[in-house]
């Protein structure tokens, strides 16, 4: 059974991570991808770190489900053949570090083509020409004001959340458009358009319960905006590992048992204020005083391991969870009866290990099968099908 | 010109942020979303009454309900279960995140919605997955951080991994996948006719959006070290702080972009023994090069950005391609001619809330462009749903064959 995007054809020409996460995703939903790089590659394929065959992690796990084409920019016929790949095709996702301006738009004459362009910035403005930039977006649109002190050296949030979140925006824009064109004669759809994503805009999108927040100037503490004010968050510490907690549900009769079993015992002799906020601001991180509380627990939690205290949080009604590492992750049950980790076979016969796409489809399964282009790997292939 | 969806409509019985982000979406692209509230809901326990308020109604509700119309409806009634079934078979999309197992009890599991409408597209999303050891336990955004590993690859340069204390980011993430997928499903539809159940767990989702991070440490069994500014894959890419100590971040992801950087830095003029000879400097000469001398690197470029104002930097390197910025707040960003003219961050009028700022479409189309509307008050709408079904009623009752005639 293939995929929901069976039968749409997609042409990359982007590079880094959002445009091909987002060409790899349409790619996993079984879009037939074709990605074009100039002779010097993606420059992800020149980021650390590498696999042992000299490969680049990043490059491996966002280029999967494509064919790879090499396209010099600089020679007309090139151009020509990427003007044709166009043409045929239902979708571009295209970026300010790859596309020549010969093949904006405006110049490509598909009615059907849903055409994405990725941005740094956005299409219009002052910035609308500046180079893409994680770091820039990050730091633009105050999603490092959620890490690290305001004031000081800023902390960016290391899993590229600009480019992740701009990624899964365009998806959901390239899937809207395609929805939204006229496919009455197959051959040749009408109805296209042009759609446009940033950096900057799908994070401050990803902000907008804290522009709301900041909607009511009565209003100046509360769980959203506390974020600003905080300091950085390690969780609590347990003898082996950290966890994190809230004890916000327990019966109040039942908090100095609760106590007890944590071997808090002395926590009772606390100043009566400090005692009250221990047993109702319930910790977890999200309370106003949870930081000022965090010492007493920690000093309680000392003593047990993360398993203990989950275990005895648990049995008095409340929630509380490891702090996973990757390692941790990737090695828990729940991770593996989601199946959220997948082997892909590289051109070396080698098996490299990634995480699966997030959706379950129960009548268009996804499979995912085929591992990242090495350079121009299917150039004669996708050449011979255009000329076909 | 409508939106994308135009013409699809979404039964959405979602609550608190996962499921109703994922319905803001579709919302947004034109779809008819509506949003069901138990009758008489007490509004302080909308969002979970999660503060701060407005109105006495959590900021979290009126932000993750816009672009929708509110309809109440009592799934344990009899009377208004029938009008759920009458509203379902002019959906196209039914939307639930509640633990698994709770749909069945209201009436609503897929076969009973199948039954009603069968070609309609069923999405579930549940926090933990639908199967495994943790599918019943209480799932939302900060436990799926801890969870997924998100907070650890974030830090202080030599310190332990921080939570990112918006949390909201998860919630939202997987809301977005769950907005691609009932697409996905739409766009499959519109091939083969049919409709499908689908479903997306925050687990996955949430480690979906740390895709490369987690394939990195599959591959080579390291655990991420936090870098503070610093990106992992490249060098330089980090803030540097600057005369006057304001900091501004600078990326260099390419060959061709670091070639930029070294032509700018010499630009300069700012004094430092190893600048001039950066462009030959065999430590630095290809981004392995960079990323494993990191330090080195930083340190000679941190000693000419000390030496002159971030507007100054800001303009060299801009003008030489190098990509960088800096740090805003919302009371820049609300005013910044950026926003304003991409629409990223704007006003919008609730009829329970009055005006209040949040984010735009993060979209444009040119053809079928977004929308941005108010959030319903619960229940705005029911009237005008039911009269809509009550005429739906009467011209099926028109257009039947006249028996005999």
């Amino acid at each position: 059974m293939p995929g929901p995007l069976d039968g749409v054809r997609v042409i990359e020409i982007a590079e880094g991570v959002a445009g091909p996460y987002t060409a790899m995703s349409l790619g996993d939903a079984g879009a037939d991808v074709i990605k074009i790089e100039p002779p010097s590659g993606d420059r992800s394929r020149g980021w650390s770190p590498q696999t042992s065959a000299g490969a680049s992690v990043t490059f491996q796990s966002l280029n999967r489900s494509k064919r790879g084409v090499v396209l010099d920019w600089s020679s007309g016929d090139d151009i020509e053949t990427a003007r044709r790949l166009l043409a045929s095709a239902d979708v571009a996702v295209v970026d300010k570090y790859a596309l020549p301006a010969r093949l904006n738009w405006d110049a490509i004459g598909n009615a059907g083509l849903v055409y994405c362009a990725l941005s740094g910035f956005g299409p219009h403005g002052p910035w609308r020409n500046r180079p893409e930039s994680e770091l820039a977006a990050q730091l633009a649109s105050e999603a490092t004001a959620s890490l690290g002190w305001l004031g000081e050296e800023p902390v960016r949030h290391g899993a590229d959340i600009g480019s992740m979140y701009a990624a899964n925006y365009a998806i959901q824009a390239i899937c809207a458009a395609l929805y939204a064109r006229d496919d009455s004669d197959p051959s040749a759809p009408t109805g296209g358009q042009r759609i446009d994503v940033s950096l900057f805009g799908s994070l401050l999108a990803m902000r907008s319960t804290l522009w709301v927040a900041l909607s009511n100037p009565d209003e100046w503490w509360g769980f959203h905006l506390d974020s600003y004010v905080k300091p950085p968050d390690h969780g609590y510490q347990c003898r082996d590992l950290p966890i994190y907690f809230s004890v916000a549900r327990v019966d109040v009769d039942r908090f100095d048992a609760l106590l007890d079993e944590l071997g808090m015992e002395w926590a009772r002799e606390l100043p009566a204020e400090e005692l009250q906020r221990l047993r109702t601001d319930g910790a977890g991180g999200t309370g106003r005083y949870a930081h000022e509380l965090k010492k007493y627990w920690e000093r309680g939690f000392a003593n047990h391991d993360a398993a203990e205290v989950i275990e005895i949080v648990e049995r008095y009604g409340c929630w509380a969870f490891p702090m996973h590492d990757y390692e941790r992750l990737t090695e828990d049950p729940q991770v593996a009866a989601v199946a959220a980790v997948l082997a892909v076979e590289q051109s070396d016969g080698t098996m490299l290990r990634q995480v699966a796409p997030p959706w379950d489809f129960e009548g268009t399964p996804v499979e995912v099968n085929r591992s990242a282009p090495q350079l121009g790997e299917h150039q004669s292939e996708v050449l011979n099908e255009l000329n076909a | 010109m409508p939106g994308p969806l135009d013409g699809v409509r979404v039964f959405d019985l979602t609550l608190w942020m996962v499921g109703p982000w994922a319905s803001l979406q579709l919302g947004a692209l034109g779809a008819d979303v509506v949003h069901i509230e138990q009758p008489g809901v007490d509004w302080g326990t909308l969002g979970a009454g999660v503060p701060p308020l407005i109105n006495g109604t959590s900021a979290g509700y009126i932000t993750w309900n816009m672009n929708k119309r509110g309809l109440f409806l009592d799934l344990k009634s009899p009377e208004d279960r029938q009008t759920a079934y009458e509203l379902l078979q002019t959906c196209d999309v039914f939307l639930i995140n509640m633990r698994p197992g709770a749909a069945e009890r209201m009436g609503v599991g897929y076969e009973q919605v199948k039954a009603v409408n069968p070609n309609i597209i069923y999405t579930a999303v549940t926090g933990w997955g639908e199967v495994g050891p943790m599918r019943d336990a209480p799932g939302a955004d900060p436990q799926c951080q801890y969870f997924t590993g998100f907070w650890s690859v974030s830090g202080h340069r030599g310190g332990r991994g921080e939570v990112y204390r918006h949390f909201t980011q998860l919630d939202g993430s997987t809301g977005n996948a769950t907005a691609q997928a009932v697409l996905m499903a739409l766009i499959a539809r519109k091939r083969t006719g049919e409709g499908q159940r689908i479903h997306v767990g925050m687990v996955r989702a949430g480690m979906a959006l740390q895709s490369h991070r987690i394939a990195e440490y599959l591959a080579t069994g390291a655990a991420h070290q936090p870098l503070g500014s610093a990106g992992f894959a490249a060098a330089p890419d980090q803030a540097f702080q600057c005369q006057h100590g304001d900091w501004i971040g600078v990326a260099a992801t390419s060959e061709d972009e670091w070639q930029r950087l070294c032509v700018a830095m010499v630009e300069s003029e700012a004094e430092g023994d190893a600048l001039s000879g950066l462009d030959a400097d065999s430590r630095f000469s290809r981004n392995l090069d960079r990323v494993a001398n990191r330090d080195a690197l930083s340190a000679i470029l941190q000693q000419a950005f000390i030496q002159r104002p971030r507007h100054y930097w800001m303009l060299r390197l801009s003008e030489a391609g190098v990509p960088c910025g800096y740090p805003m707040s919302f009371d820049t960003l609300q005013q910044h001619a950026q926003v304003i003219e991409n629409g990223y961050i704007q006003q919008v009028l609730t009829s329970g809330w009055g005006n209040v700022w949040t984010g735009g479409p993060p979209w444009e189309f040119s053809r079928t462009p977004a929308r941005l509307f108010g959030t319903p008050q619960p229940g705005e709408h029911t009237g005008d749903i039911l009269d809509e079904l009550t005429q739906r009623r009467v011209s099926a009752d028109e257009s039947a064959p006249v028996i005999g005639g």
